[in-house]
C-alpha cells in the first residue's frame, strides 16, 4: 500500500468518525433534528414517493378504476399504445406549445415589470398589487372570468375589438385561437409571480458592479445588457424551470374552460391523464402517460439547467 | 328569590327538553333486533327524500341511514373511487345511462329477484332497457326525464309564429329553423334575442349526447334494413354494444350534422357558449329542457310560455334518462339495501319521491296521479316519453361513448367537418370498445 493511499484512508476514517454523533449533546441534536424532519419526510414518502412507485407499477397493468381487482398485466402495451395511437402525441404536442408560449411570454414581461418595480418610478405599489392579484386569485375564478371575457358572441374582449373595427373572434371555440387564448390568460395570471422572483434577484445584485460599469462609461442599456442580465442568470434559470414545470402540469384551464377542445386543441397532458383515468376508465394507460410526463419534466428541467447554468457568480 | 326562580325555570325547561328527547327516542326505539346502517351516496337535492325515508324507517325501525352527497359533476368520479374501496356505499344514486357500465364492472347488485309483481308491466320500456344488463335489472328507477322545446309566447306572437302542440303536428328541423330565424332579434351569431337558447346542462356549450345526438338519430330509421345506414344512424351503436363503426359516420348522420352545424355558424341562430338563464330572461325564443324548467315556470310564471315537441328529420326521437338508484354489489347488507331501493321505487314511496322534484315517474300507473302532466303543456313530455322515448345508446362503455361523442358533436357545433369528426369519434369509441 502506498503512502498517499494510507493518508487518504486515514483522512476518510477521520471524516467518518467526525460525522458520527459522539457526544451526548450531538446525539441529542441528531434525535431532535430527526424528530423535526420526520413528519415532513413521512408525508413526502407516503404522498409523493410511494404513489410514484405505485404509478410505475400500474403503468404495466390494464384495469378500470371501477373494478381494479381484475387488473391484467400487459407489459409495455400501454407505452406502445402511445406510439400506435395519436392521442398521447397530440396531447404532449399541445402541452409543449402551451409551455413554450407561457415561458416565452412570461419571462421578458416579468423581467420588464421587475425592472419597473425596482426603479424609483411612481405607482410602484399600485402596479405590484395589480400584478400580484391574479397570482393569489383562485384558478376557478380566473377561468370563469376569462370565459366570460372571451365569449365569442357578447364577450368584453370582442366588444373592444368591435370598437376598433375588428369583427367578433371565436376564441375558445376555435381550433386556432383556443390555445393562444389560454396562453394569454396564463400569462396574465403568472406574470406577477415571475416579476416578484426577478425583483428579488435584482435586489440581490451587488450595486458596486453596476456603479463600476457606469464609472467606466457604460450606458444604462449597456449596463442592463452586459451586467444585470448575465448576473441574473440564476434567477432566470429558476423562473424558466418553475414556469416550464407549472405549464407542463397545467390542468385548470383545460378542465374548466375548454374540456380539452375544440378538436383536442387544448387537450393539455394532465387533463388528458385525468380524462383517461376517470372518464375513459383506462387507469393503466393513464399511469403510463404519467410516467412519461414525469420523465419529460425531468429531462426538460435537466436540459434547462445545463443550458442556462450560471457562468458568473457574485 | 329572583335567582331561585330563574334556576327553577331553567331546571323545568331542561326537564321538559330531556323528556321530549326521551319520548322521541322511545318512538324511534322500536327496533328489537340488530341495527343496520345503510350508507347512501347521492347528489344534493336528489332522492331518496326525507319524507319517504322516514315513512320507510317506521316500517323498518332497525335501519339507520348515513348520507353522503357530492355534486353531480363529481358523481361519476366519486363512484369510480368509492366503488373500489374496501367499504363502498350500500346505495348509489347515479346517472342512469351508466347502469350497464357499472353492472359490467360488478359494482351493482342485480335487483331482478327483489322486484315486486307487476313491475314489468308498469315500467316504461325505455327505462327498463336503460337499467338492464344481460337479462338482469340493476335499478328499478324512480323518475324519468326527457327534453322538449319551450318557447316564449310573447316573442313568438310578435313574430307571427304558432308552434305545434301535439306530437302529430311536430315540426321538422327545417320548419323549426325558419321559426328560429323569424323570431331572432339582431344580427346572426350575436343577436339580442337568440332563436334557440343554449342548454343549461354542463357548461352551457352544445354537443351533449343527451340533447344533441338526437339530431342525427332522427335522420335514421329504426324500421329500415338492419344492415342499412339509416338503421345504424338511428341506433348509433350496435345492438350488442360492441361496435360503433358505421353507426356514427353515416350519410344520414353527416347530413343532419351539417344542418346542426349551420345553427351555430352560417345561420347563427344558436350560441356556441352558455348564457345563464337566457330563456328565462327573455333572451331566447326557443329553449330545450326537461320538465324541471316547466315546473319552475308553473310555480313562477315570468312570461307566457308554451311547449312544442322536439323537431325531427325523419324519425321523431327524444332521449330518456335521469339519475337512478341502485345497490352496491359489495354492500354489507345487500338484502336490506335492495328492499329499501325497490320500496323507494314502487307505489306510494315512488309517488312521494317523484312528486318532490316534479320530473316524470318511471311507472305508468303513476302518471294519472300527476295532474300537471294530464294536459298541455306538460303533457307533451309524457306523450314524447311514451311515443318517442329512447335511452341513449346503452352499452357497458357508455361513459366513454358519451365523452367522445359529445366532444365530436361540440366540435361540429364549433364549425368542424361532420364527416371527419364523426369518423374520428367512431375510431376512438371503437378503440375503447375493443380494449
Amino acid at each position: 500500500m502506498s503512502v498517499p493511499n494510507i493518508l487518504t484512508a486515514a483522512s476518510a476514517g477521520t471524516k467518518a468518525r467526525a460525522r458520527k454523533p459522539v457526544t451526548r449533546r450531538q446525539k441529542r441534536d441528531w434525535v431532535f433534528a430527526a424528530g423535526f424532519l420526520a413528519p415532513f419526510m413521512i408525508l413526502l414518502l407516503v404522498f409523493q414517493y410511494v404513489p410514484l412507485v405505485v404509478m410505475a407499477k400500474n403503468s404495466v397493468l390494464d384495469y378500470s378504476l371501477l373494478n381494479p381487482a381484475v387488473a391484467k398485466f400487459v407489459g409495455l402495451r400501454n407505452f406502445t399504445d402511445m406510439i400506435e395511437y395519436e392521442d398521447a402525441a397530440v396531447s404532449f404536442g399541445v402541452t409543449f406549445l402551451f409551455a413554450l408560449g407561457v415561458v416565452v411570454t412570461v419571462i421578458p414581461i416579468a423581467f420588464l415589470l421587475a425592472l419597473f418595480l425596482n426603479s424609483k418610478l411612481p405607482a410602484r405599489g399600485l402596479v405590484r398589487t395589480m400584478i400580484m392579484l391574479p397570482v393569489v386569485t383562485s384558478a376557478v375564478v380566473v377561468a370563469t372570468m376569462w370565459s366570460f371575457l372571451l365569449d365569442p358572441s357578447n364577450g368584453l374582449i370582442n366588444g373592444v375589438l368591435n370598437l376598433i373595427g375588428v369583427g367578433n373572434q371565436p376564441f375558445l371555440t376555435s381550433t386556432g385561437q383556443a390555445l393562444p387564448a389560454l396562453i394569454v390568460m396564463t400569462l396574465w395570471q403568472q406574470v406577477g409571480f415571475g416579476a416578484i422572483l426577478f425583483l428579488a434577484g435584482l435586489q440581490g445584485l451587488p450595486p458596486e458592479l453596476t456603479e463600476a460599469a457606469r464609472i467606466d462609461g457604460a450606458t444604462k442599456r449597456q449596463v442592463l445588457w452586459n451586467v444585470t442580465i448575465p448576473l441574473l442568470s440564476r434567477t432566470t434559470l429558476f423562473v424558466v424551470v418553475i414556469m416550464t414545470v407549472f405549464s407542463l402540469q397545467a390542468f385548470a384551464p383545460a378542465f374548466l374552460m375548454t374540456q380539452g377542445g375544440p378538436q383536442e386543441a387544448t387537450n393539455l397532458i394532465v387533463y388528458h391523464i385525468y380524462n383517461t383515468a376517470f372518464i375513459m376508465q383506462q387507469a393503466g394507460y393513464a399511469s403510463a402517460l404519467s410516467v412519461v410526463l414525469l420523465l419529460v419534466v425531468l429531462a426538460i428541467s435537466t436540459l434547462q439547467m445545463a443550458l442556462l447554468r450560471s457562468r458568473w457568480n457574485y | 328569590m329572583k335567582t331561585r326562580n330563574l334556576l327553577l325555570a331553567g331546571l323545568l325547561a331542561a326537564t321538559a327538553l330531556g323528556s321530549s328527547s326521551v319520548a322521541h327516542a322511545q318512538d324511534a326505539v322500536a327496533c328489537t333486533g340488530e341495527t343496520v346502517t345503510l350508507r347512501i351516496l347521492r347528489t344534493p337535492g336528489n332522492y331518496p327524500y326525507p319524507a319517504p325515508m322516514e315513512g320507510w324507517q317506521k316500517e323498518n325501525p332497525c335501519v339507520q341511514f348515513e348520507i353522503n352527497e357530492v355534486p353531480f359533476a363529481q358523481l361519476a368520479d366519486t363512484i369510480s373511487v368509492q366503488a373500489a374501496s374496501s367499504n363502498p356505499p350500500d346505495i348509489l344514486v347515479y346517472d342512469g345511462p351508466n347502469t350497464q357500465s357499472y353492472a359490467a364492472s360488478g359494482i351493482l347488485l342485480p335487483l331482478t329477484k327483489y322486484l315486486p309483481e307487476g313491475w314489468d308491466e308498469d315500467i316504461l320500456p325505455a327505462t327498463k332497457t336503460e337499467h338492464s344488463y344481460e337479462g338482469e335489472v340493476y335499478s328499478p328507477g324512480i323518475e324519468q326525464t326527457t327534453v322538449a322545446m319551450y318557447y316564449n309566447k310573447t316573442l313568438l306572437e310578435a313574430a307571427g309564429i304558432k308552434p305545434p302542440q301535439t306530437l302529430e303536428k311536430a315540426w321538422t328541423w327545417a320548419e323549426a329553423l325558419e321559426a328560429f330565424k323569424a323570431c331572432q332579434q339582431g344580427p346572426a351569431s350575436s343577436p339580442t334575442v337568440w332563436g334557440l337558447g343554449p342548454t343549461r346542462f354542463g357548461n352551457g356549450q352544445p354537443g351533449l349526447v343527451y340533447q344533441d345526438l338526437i339530431y342525427q338519430r332522427s335522420a335514421g330509421d329504426p324500421n329500415a334494413d338492419p344492415s342499412s345506414s339509416a338503421y345504424k344512424t338511428f341506433w348509433a351503436l350496435s345492438p350488442d354494444g360492441k361496435s360503433v363503426t358505421g353507426y356514427l359516420n353515416t350519410p344520414e348522420a353527416v347530413g343532419a350534422l351539417t344542418f346542426y352545424r349551420s345553427l351555430f355558424n352560417s345561420e347563427g341562430v344558436a350560441p356556441k357558449v352558455g348564457i345563464p338563464n337566457a330563456f328565462f330572461d327573455g333572451k331566447a325564443c326557443f329553449y330545450i329542457d326537461t320538465p324541471a324548467a316547466g315546473n319552475a315556470l308553473l310555480k313562477d310564471p315570468k312570461f307566457d310560455w308554451g311547449i312544442t315537441p322536439i323537431p325531427h328529420f325523419k324519425t321523431p326521437i327524444v332521449h330518456t334518462g335521469s339519475t337512478t338508484i341502485g345497490v352496491a354489489a359489495r354492500s354489507r347488507n345487500p338484502d336490506v339495501a335492495a328492499k329499501f331501493v325497490v320500496d323507494m321505487s314502487w307505489g306510494e314511496y315512488a309517488y312521494m319521491n317523484v312528486s318532490q322534484r316534479g320530473n316524470l315517474p318511471t311507472l305508468k300507473s303513476l302518471f294519472p296521479r300527476f295532474e300537471v302532466y294530464n294536459g298541455y303543456p306538460m303533457k307533451v313530455f309524457v306523450d314524447q316519453l311514451q311515443e318517442w322515448g329512447q335511452p341513449r345508446p346503452p352499452g357497458a362503455k357508455f361513459a366513454q361513448y358519451d365523452k367522445l361523442v359529445t366532444d365530436a358533436l361540440r366540435a361540429v357545433a364549433f364549425g368542424g367537418d361532420p364527416a371527419e369528426l364523426m369518423g374520428d369519434a367512431e375510431k376512438k369509441v371503437q378503440r375503447v370498445l375493443d380494449r
